[in-house]
C-alpha cells in the first residue's frame, strides 16, 4: 500500500494485478448480443456529473441549444442521485435499480473488519491457485480470476434474457464486465496495466531536484543527459512469473539536439521525433515476463522541454491495449479489439484525464487541457461509430470529460475557493462552461439519431459543487473520544496504524463511510450490538451535524444517515453504519479516506482537484432530461432502470426498488 | 553496378506490372511459382539427377534394414552408419545446384524485399527522415539543409546525434504520389524519393547509399550518391508491411519460401526432378 494514497486510491483499478499475465478474467464469450428488431428503441447519454443549478443557468443564457430542444420535447429535472453520491455507487443504482443496500457497493473504498484494513469496493483479484516454480520463475498452472463485486443483475443483463440487443459503453462500476452477450466495454474502474498503481505517470526530468518527487499519482525518474543521449527505462507491470514479483520495464533512449528544441525517441521497434511541447500519437509498448509471456500497452509521449543538456519529458499511464487486451475490459471480448481496429489505440483506462499531472504541477492547465481534448475527440467519434449502427435495442453511452474537468476546474469559477487565481480564472474559468457547451453537442448528435420511435435520456449520476474545506473525519472522532491512539502525539498513518482499537469506538474510512468497532464484527470490537451500537450511532450522528466550522461558521455535515434507515436489501447488513453527507463546500479529506488521521478537524483545500461531488445527496443531484414528459415527481437514478425495463415491457425484478419515470 | 540493378529492378517491375492493383498474394504466388520452377530447373540441371536417385534408394534400403533388423544392434548401427554416408553424399550432390542457385535467388530476395516488406506512407503520415554523414565528417560544422518538395512538410528542425554521426527530421507526406526531397550538403542537392499513398504492389525504396558495391546490391531501388558525397545515406522509415493469412500477420520471407517450396515440391513430379 505504500504507493497509494488519496485520490489515486479512489480511482483505482486496485486489484487484479496478479490476473493479468496468469489469466484473461473469467469469461471468454461469444460474439452476439439479442436479436429481436425492437419497435421502440432507447439512447441514453451518460454525461457524468452534469450538475442541475449549471445546466439551468447556461441553457437560460442560450448556451445549451440541444439540451433546451430536448427539455422543450419532453422534460427535464433534476435527478436524485445515490447516497453517498459517489460515482461507483451511483452507477450502481443506476445499473441494478437497487440502492447499495440491494448492490453491496456503498463507497469506493471499503474495508476489512477483521484487518481494518482497506479495499477497494468493485473488485476482487484471485491469482492463480496452482504454480509450478523453477528457481526465480513461477508458472501458473490456472487461470486466476477477477471478479466484479457489485451484486444484482444489471439492466443490460435482463434484456439480454428477453433477447433485446444493448450497447453500453463505457459503464462506469461495470470493471470487470458481468458476463453478458451484449456488446459492453468497461469504463470507470477499469484499471491501466500498472495495476496497484492508479494514474500512474512517468516524468523523465534531468531537474527532478526542482519538483517533490513523492507524487502520489505519479513517478519522477531522474535521468542524465550524457553526450547528446539520455538512457533510461519505462516500469510497467508487476512480473508474476518472478518469485521475487520486480516490476517489469522497457529500456529507451532520447537523442536530443544541441541547439534545436527536439528529441528523438526510441522504445522498442517505435522511433519518433517530437518538438517540444509535442504529444506523440499511441505507442504500443510490450513488457516482457519470461520468454513466452507479455503484455501489450499503449501510451503516449510528451516533450515537456528540452534544452541543452536537459529534458523532461512525460510518458502517460499505460493504458490497456484495446487490440490485445490485458485484462478483460469487454464483452464480448471482440468488442474492444473491433473498437481497436475501427478506431486505433484509444483511452482505455477509467479515468482517462491525467489529473494527478495537473494537481502536482508537472501540467499546466493547457497540457491537462490538451489531452483531454484528445480523449474528447475520440469519444465524439466512437459515439457516431455506434450511433450509425444503432437500429434496435438499448444504446447506452458514457462520458467522463464532464466529470473530470469539474473535478480539476471549478476553483477558477470560485472566487471563494482557496485555490481561486484570477489570472488564471480569465483564461481558464470557462472550462465548465465550455465542457457544458461541449455535452450540448452530444446531445444534438443523439439528436439527430431519435426518431419517434426512440426515446432519448441524457442523465448524470450526481451534480457538482466547490470542495473548499476538507473535513478530517478521523481527526473529529478522535478530538470527541470515540477514537483513540497509541502514541496521542503522533498522527495516524495509512490503515489505522497509531490506532489503540481496545479504547476506540468509531473509525472513517472511504469517503463517506464511517464504522462503529462493533465486538463480534470488527476484529478489536468494543462496542456492543443493540441498544448500545444504536445510541452511540445516534449520538456520533446528532454531533456531526451539530459540529460548526469555527471559521466560517457554517456546518460541515449537512446530514449524517443512519444506514439501516435508508439501505434496503440483501446486503443492507454490510454497510458502513453511518454515511456522512457534507454540505456544499465541504467534503472528507483526502486523509479520510484511508484511515489517516491528521491534526486538524477543518483545512482548506490546496488542491487543483477543486470540484466534487460526495457530499450529501440532497446537495448534488444529478440531472435527466428525456424527449417525453416525466410524470415522476422526484425521479431517482434507479427509477431509470425500472422506466428502462417497462419501455421494453419487461416486468421488473423484485429486488429493485425504482418505478417508472414517465 | 547501378546499370545492373536498374536491369533487374525493370525486370520485376514488369513482371509485377499486371498484379499492382491485385492483392499483393497474386504478386507473390506469381513470382513464388516463377522462382519455385527456376530453383527446379537448376537444380535439375546442375544436379548428379541419376547420383541423386540413386542415394535416395540407397536411403531408403537402409531405413528399411533398420525396420527389419531391428533386434540385431550391429546390423542397426552398420545401417545408420549407412545412412549416414549416404546423406552426406546426398548433401554433396545437392550443394552443387545450392551454389548455382544462391546468387539467383539472394536477388531475388533483394529485390522482393523493397515490394514486399514496406508499406507506402499514408497522406498526412510522419516519418523519420535520416541523412548519415561519412565517417570523418564533421556533423556540427557540416551544413546540411532540407528541402521538400510539393506533397512533403518539415515537421521538425534537424536533430543532430554525434554518436552516429547522422541527422534526423521529421517529414509528412500530405499527397499521394512519389515525392523527391532535396538534402543539401556542403552545397551539393542530393535527392531521395519518398512514395506516398502507392497501389498495393508497388516498389519501396527505403534509402539511397554512396557508392559502395555491397550496399548497393543490398539497396538497388535507387542510383547511388556520388562517391565523394559527405553523406553515406538517406534512409525514410516507412511502415513494416506483413502478408495477412487469414487474421495471421506472415513476414513476407515465410510466405515467400513456404509458396516456392510448395510450389517446387508439386511441380517436381511433372518436370522429373529428383530433389
Amino acid at each position: 500500500m505504500t504507493d497509494l494514497n488519496r485520490r489515486d486510491f479512489l480511482k483505482l483499478g486496485l486489484t487484479a494485478g496478479s490476473l493479468m499475465a496468469l489469466g484473461k478474467g473469467s469469461h471468454l464469450l461469444s460474439n452476439g448480443s439479442g436479436k429481436i428488431d425492437t419497435e421502440t428503441k432507447v439512447i441514453i447519454l451518460g454525461l457524468d456529473g452534469l450538475d442541475p443549478h449549471l445546466m439551468n443557468m447556461f441553457m437560460a443564457q442560450g448556451k445549451l441549444p440541444s439540451f433546451s430542444r430536448l427539455r422543450s420535447q419532453g422534460d427535464f429535472k433534476p435527478l436524485r442521485t445515490s447516497d453517498p453520491p459517489q460515482s461507483p455507487v451511483a452507477w450502481s443504482n443506476f445499473i441494478t435499480g437497487m440502492n447499495p443496500g440491494g448492490h453491496g457497493i456503498f463507497d469506493f473504498i471499503h474495508r476489512n473488519p477483521e484487518t481494518y484494513i482497506p479495499a477497494f469496493s468493485g473488485t476482487k483479484s484471485e491469482g492463480s491457485l496452482k504454480t509450478i516454480t523453477f528457481g526465480n520463475t513461477v508458472f501458473p498452472l490456472s487461470g486466476g480470476e477477477i471478479i466484479n463485486l457489485r451484486k444484482g443483475k444489471a439492466f443490460w443483463q435482463i434484456l439480454e434474457d428477453h433477447d433485446i440487443p444493448a450497447t453500453v459503453f463505457k459503464m462506469p462500476a461495470n470493471y470487470p464486465p458481468v458476463p453478458s452477450k451484449q456488446r459492453t466495454l468497461s469504463g470507470m474502474g477499469t484499471p491501466e496495466l500498472q495495476l496497484g498503481h492508479p494514474n500512474r505517470f512517468h516524468y523523465f526530468t534531468t531537474e527532478g531536484a526542482e519538483i517533490n518527487q513523492d507524487l502520489g499519482g505519479g513517478q519522477v525518474h531522474d535521468v542524465y543527459v550524457i553526450g547528446n543521449r539520455v538512457e533510461t527505462a519505462l516500469p510497467g507491470p508487476v512480473n508474476m512469473f518472478k518469485k521475487d514479483q520486480p516490476e517489469s520495464q522497457i529500456e529507451f533512449q532520447v537523442y536530443i539536439d544541441p541547439v534545436h528544441p527536439v528529441a528523438k525517441i526510441q522504445i522498442q521497434d517505435h522511433v519518433f521525433i517530437l518538438n517540444k511541447g509535442e504529444w506523440s500519437d499511441w505507442k504500443k509498448v510490450r513488457f516482457k515476463m519470461i520468454p513466452t509471456q507479455s503484455v501489450s500497452g499503449i501510451c503516449k509521449f510528451y516533450l515537456q522541454h528540452v534544452g541543452p543538456g536537459s529534458i523532461k519529458l512525460y510518458v502517460s499511464s499505460i493504458n490497456i491495449d484495446p487490440e490485445d487486451p490485458a485484462l478483460p475490459i469487454s464483452t464480448p471480448n471482440s468488442y474492444v479489439k473491433e473498437l481497436g481496429k475501427k478506431f486505433g489505440s484509444f483511452h482505455t483506462k477509467g479515468f482517462p484525464a491525467e489529473s494527478a499531472a495537473l494537481d502536482h504541477g508537472i501540467f499546466d492547465e493547457s497540457e491537462f487541457l490538451a489531452l483531454e481534448d484528445v480523449v474528447l475527440k475520440e469519444r465524439k467519434e466512437m459515439l457516431d461509430y455506434e450511433l450509425s449502427r444503432f437500429d434496435s435495442g438499448l444504446l447506452f453511452y458514457y462520458v467522463s470529460s464532464t466529470d473530470e474537468r469539474q473535478h480539476m476546474f471549478w476553483r477558477l469559477m470560485d472566487k471563494q475557493h482557496p485555490m481561486y487565481d484570477q489570472k488564471l480564472a480569465e483564461e481558464y474559468g470557462k472550462t465548465i462552461e465550455n465542457i457544458y457547451i461541449e455535452a450540448d453537442k452530444f446531445v444534438d448528435k443523439a439528436l439527430e439519431k431519435t426518431d419517434k420511435d426512440t426515446i432519448l435520456m441524457v442523465m448524470s449520476d450526481h451534480g457538482f459543487t466547490s470542495y473548499r474545506r476538507s473535513f478530517n473525519l478521523n481527526t473529529w472522532l478522535k478530538e470527541n473520544g470515540y477514537h483513540s491512539l497509541v502514541n496521542p502525539w503522533k498522527a495516524g498513518d495509512v490503515g489505522f496504524d497509531n490506532t489503540e482499537w481496545a479504547r476506540t469506538k468509531a473509525y472513517a474510512l472511504g469517503i463517506n463511510s464511517l464504522y462503529i468497532n462493533q465486538k463480534g464484527r470488527e476484529a478489536e470490537g468494543i462496542v456492543n450490538s443493540g441498544t448500545e451500537m444504536d445510541n452511540l450511532v445516534y449520538e456520533i450522528a446528532r454531533k456531526l451535524e451539530e459540529f460548526t466550522d469555527p471559521e466560517s461558521g457554517e456546518k460541515p455535515v449537512l446530514k449524517a444517515n443512519i444506514s439501516k434507515e435508508i439501505y434496503q436489501g440483501s446486503y443492507s447488513n454490510t454497510a458502513p453504519d453511518l454515511i456522512i453527507g457534507y454540505n456544499r463546500g465541504y467534503r472528507a479529506s483526502w486523509a479520510t479516506p484511508l484511515g489517516q488521521i491528521p491534526e486538524n478537524i477543518l483545512e482548506d483545500n490546496k488542491q487543483k482537484w477543486s470540484g466534487d461531488h460526495c457530499m450529501a445527496s440532497e446537495v448534488i443531484p444529478g440531472i435527466i432530461f428525456t424527449n417525453k414528459k416525466i410524470t415522476a415527481e422526484a425521479p431517482a437514478l434507479y427509477d431509470l432502470t425500472a422506466t428502462i425495463l417497462e419501455v421494453f415491457g419487461i416486468e421488473k425484478p423484485k429486488d429493485m426498488i425504482g418505478n417508472s419515470i414517465f | 553496378m547501378w546499370i545492373f540493378n536498374t536491369i533487374i529492378g525493370t525486370i520485376f517491375k514488369i513482371l509485377f506490372l499486371p498484379f499492382q492493383n491485385m492483392s499483393p498474394w497474386i504478386g507473390m504466388i506469381f513470382v513464388s511459382l516463377l522462382t519455385g520452377l527456376l530453383m527446379l530447373f537448376i537444380y535439375k540441371y546442375t544436379s548428379n539427377q541419376e547420383g541423386i536417385r540413386k542415394i535416395k534408394n540407397k536411403i531408403k534400403a537402409h531405413l528399411l534394414e533398420l525396420r527389419l533388423y531391428k533386434d540385431s544392434l550391429s546390423i542397426s548401427f552398420k545401417a545408420q552408419g549407412s545412412i549416414l554416408r549416404a546423406n552426406l553424399k546426398y548433401i554433396g550432390y545437392s550443394s552443387k545446384p545450392l551454389l548455382v542457385m544462391i546468387i539467383p535467388v539472394i536477388l531475388i530476395l533483394i529485390q522482393l524485399n523493397f515490394w514486399f516488406a514496406y508499406d507506402s506512407l499514408k497522406p498526412n503520415q510522419s516519418t523519420l527522415l535520416r541523412v548519415q554523414l561519412n565517417d570523418g565528417v564533421p556533423l556540427l560544422d557540416t551544413q546540411v539543409e532540407i528541402k521538400a518538395g510539393s506533397g512533403i512538410v518539415l515537421e521538425t528542425p534537424p536533430l543532430r546525434i554525434t554518436d552516429s554521426n547522422e541527422i534526423n527530421w521529421r517529414i509528412r507526406a500530405e499527397e499521394n504520389g512519389v515525392h523527391k526531397i532535396i538534402i543539401t550538403a556542403d552545397g551539393l542537392d542530393y535527392t531521395k524519393s519518398i512514395s506516398v499513398g502507392q497501389k498495393d504492389l508497388s516498389r519501396i525504396s527505403p534509402l539511397r547509399t554512396r557508392k559502395n558495391f555491397f550496399r548497393e546490391i543490398s539497396y538497388p531501388t535507387e542510383s547511388p550518391l556520388p562517391k565523394n558525397a559527405p553523406i553515406k545515406t538517406i534512409e525514410i522509415s516507412y511502415p513494416p508491411r506483413t502478408m495477412n493469412f487469414f487474421g495471421l500477420n506472415l513476414h513476407w520471407l515465410i510466405a515467400y519460401f513456404a509458396l516456392s517450396i510448395i510450389i517446387g515440391f508439386s511441380l517436381k513430379g511433372f518436370f522429373k526432378v529428383d530433389i
